[in-house]
């Protein structure tokens, strides 16, 4: 019997290697980094980083521009060499066994184009391979199907991305790596490549997802790794990262004469922290839920403001305090 | 995945409009100007040869020169500043496969321009008889390898496509007119002349040039223009690999 490939043999790691974010106990890991550090010159741009990516989910890499994010995804796909630290992608080694590996990963770079002359139906034809994904399919599904004579110098910024996309699942990849893969795009065509890697994350691909656009990471991530100057701040569900880092809601709203024992109520609801009064403007603050329970107990004294304001935080705000509370 | 790479750099290289120009157009053109400029009859500064034929079997090492100076080294130049090729490398194109692609897309394209050269050429001054067949093949084979592995080299060195063209065509210029398709070596000062003498591109003339009209063997010329091109391929070889 042959034995089974790297490749098919994902590292399998327990609870207690696991680290940032904490993937489930026996979760098979499609990336496991060690220690990694990368130096340019003096410049050390990651820093003995580690993390994790579970097989089959989407995973974010999010950060200020400079943090290491790219860096840490080119030795993840074999193109730097580290400095130090250990590397496994779906069970190779990315330096050492990188003509094995790439067959399984389908790569979208950052700042990475095509010959200005290539027409798009040859770029498919050149990138694609024996028992890949059909070319012709994959750019009718990317909205492409038009545009099989244009030379790449003629696509708009999306319908570049777009190709990009194509291009990185022609080999119908197991692991992708998308680097900063909306830049430049219009709403319209974010939100259909949004739906396409959601559609890859259901066929069970991994996706490996580069970007300093946070509401990205929210829309699409099942875990968020937040790193600074190349090294990881903290990981976890985007829903976590907010809880421990952005602070709570805050509910606005005006009731000019509120009935007695109100706002007594709202004050003792569960995960409200404060009540604040000031003429008919009334501000709770508390956590996510309270958005919940404050909308229910006006109801149910039938005080149903017309101006009611719920701020809840991001993970952009999370973000952004992590990053700066580190810096 | 080698070889529709190199299908795929042969196509685009047919749509570079620099590539028209500099390789299929240019030494055609200057070719046909400088053939007629001196008449045919034999003349001393010519080696007691026909100037025509003279320039006729200078102006291939033209085609060389131009792919090696000016036309590898802007595409590789602009392959790197655009990503290209790492994008070549992470979708698991073979490491050498690029390099191969390089070399082969150089000699199909130095074949096809040398082919049209000859074909403009016979019909207006007449080919020269090639006195010495073999040592003209094997310098315009050394000297094509040899020019390949110098574009490779400084497309993999020059950052951008327009400084590998500025550096290219201040390359090509001066090696064109003190070693290939300018002044024969005879009406030149001597100083003119040792800056000339020691170029890649008047070395690979003069390895070509001499067989060919049966002014010479050129020994020396073929010699040191393959320790260069060893030298150049050796290196340029390596910095091709993804």
């Amino acid at each position: 019997m042959l034995a089974a490939s790297p490749a098919e043999s994902i590292v399998v790691m327990g609870s207690t290697d696991s680290i940032w974010g904490e993937p489930s106990p026996q979760t098979p890991l499609a990336v496991t980094v060690r220690g990694l550090r990368k130096a340019y010159g003096n410049r050390v741009v990651v820093d003995g980083l580690d993390l994790d990516v579970p097989a089959g989910e989407i995973v974010g890499l999010i950060g200020a521009n400079g943090a290491g994010k790219t860096t840490t995804v080119e030795c993840v796909q074999g193109l730097r060499r580290p400095d130090a630290g250990t590397l496994r992608v779906l069970g190779f080694d990315p330096v050492t066994q990188a003509a094995r590996l790439r067959p399984h990963v389908g790569s979208q770079l950052q700042e990475s184009g095509l010959p200005d002359r290539l027409r798009v139906a040859e770029a498919v034809s050149l990138f694609g391979t024996a028992h890949g994904a059909d070319g012709a399919s994959l750019l009718d599904q990317f909205g492409l199907g038009s545009r099989l004579r244009s030379a790449f110098a003629t696509l708009s910024g999306g319908e570049r991305q777009r190709l990009f996309l194509v291009l990185a699942l022609l080999n119908k990849p197991r692991l992708v790596i998308l680097d900063e893969l909306t830049t430049g795009l219009d709403p319209a065509a974010r939100r259909s490549v949004w739906a396409a890697v959601r559609q890859l994350h259901e066929g069970g691909t991994t996706v490996l997802l580069v970007t300093h656009e946070v509401d990205e990471a929210e829309a699409l991530c099942d875990r968020v790794i937040v790193l600074r100057a190349g090294r990881v701040l903290d990981a976890g569900p985007p829903a976590d990262l907010v809880s421990r880092h952005a602070g709570g809601a805050v509910i606005r709203f005006s009731l000019p004469d509120p009935p007695a024992g109100l706002l007594d109520q709202i004050r003792r609801l569960d995960g409200v922290c404060s009540v604040e009064r000031d003429g008919p403007r009334v501000t709770v603050r508390g956590d996510r839920r309270i958005a919940a329970h404050v909308g229910a107990a006006l109801v149910r004294w039938e005080c149903v403001p017309a101006d009611m304001s719920v701020q809840v935080p991001s993970l952009e705000d999370a973000t952004i305090e992590l990053i700066g509370g580190e810096s | 995945m080698t070889w529709r790479l190199i299908r795929a750099e042969l196509r685009l290289m047919r749509r570079d409009p620099l590539v028209l120009t500099f390789v299929f157009v240019f030494p055609v053109v200057t070719m046909l100007i400088i053939g007629g400029a001196f008449g045919t009859r034999p003349d001393r500064a010519f080696e007691y040869t026909d100037p025509a034929h003279w320039y006729v079997a200078s102006y291939l090492t033209v085609v060389i020169g131009a792919i090696g100076l000016v036309m590898l080294p802007v595409h590789l130049a602009s392959y790197r500043e655009r990503g290209v090729l790492r994008r070549f490398a992470v979708a698991g194109f073979p490491r050498w496969s690029f390099a191969v692609a390089e070399l082969v897309v150089g000699l199909v394209t130095t074949v096809v321009a040398c082919a049209l050269l000859l074909a403009v050429a016979a019909p207006v001054y007449g080919l020269p008889g090639v006195h010495s067949a073999w040592r003209v093949g094997a310098a315009l084979a050394v000297g094509a390898v040899c020019f390949i592995g110098l574009g490779v080299l400084l497309g993999s060195v020059l950052p951008s496509a327009r400084s590998a063209q500025a550096v290219g065509l201040l390359l090509f210029f001066p090696s064109f007119l003190l070693g290939s398709g300018g002044p024969p070596p005879h009406v030149m000062g001597a100083a003119v002349r040792a800056v000339a003498r020691p170029l890649p591109l008047t070395l690979l003339t003069d390895a070509v040039r001499s067989p060919w009209l049966g002014i010479g063997t050129a020994g020396g010329s073929l010699l040191a223009l393959a320790g260069v091109t060893v030298l150049v391929a050796a290196v340029a070889a390596r910095r091709a690999v993804l």
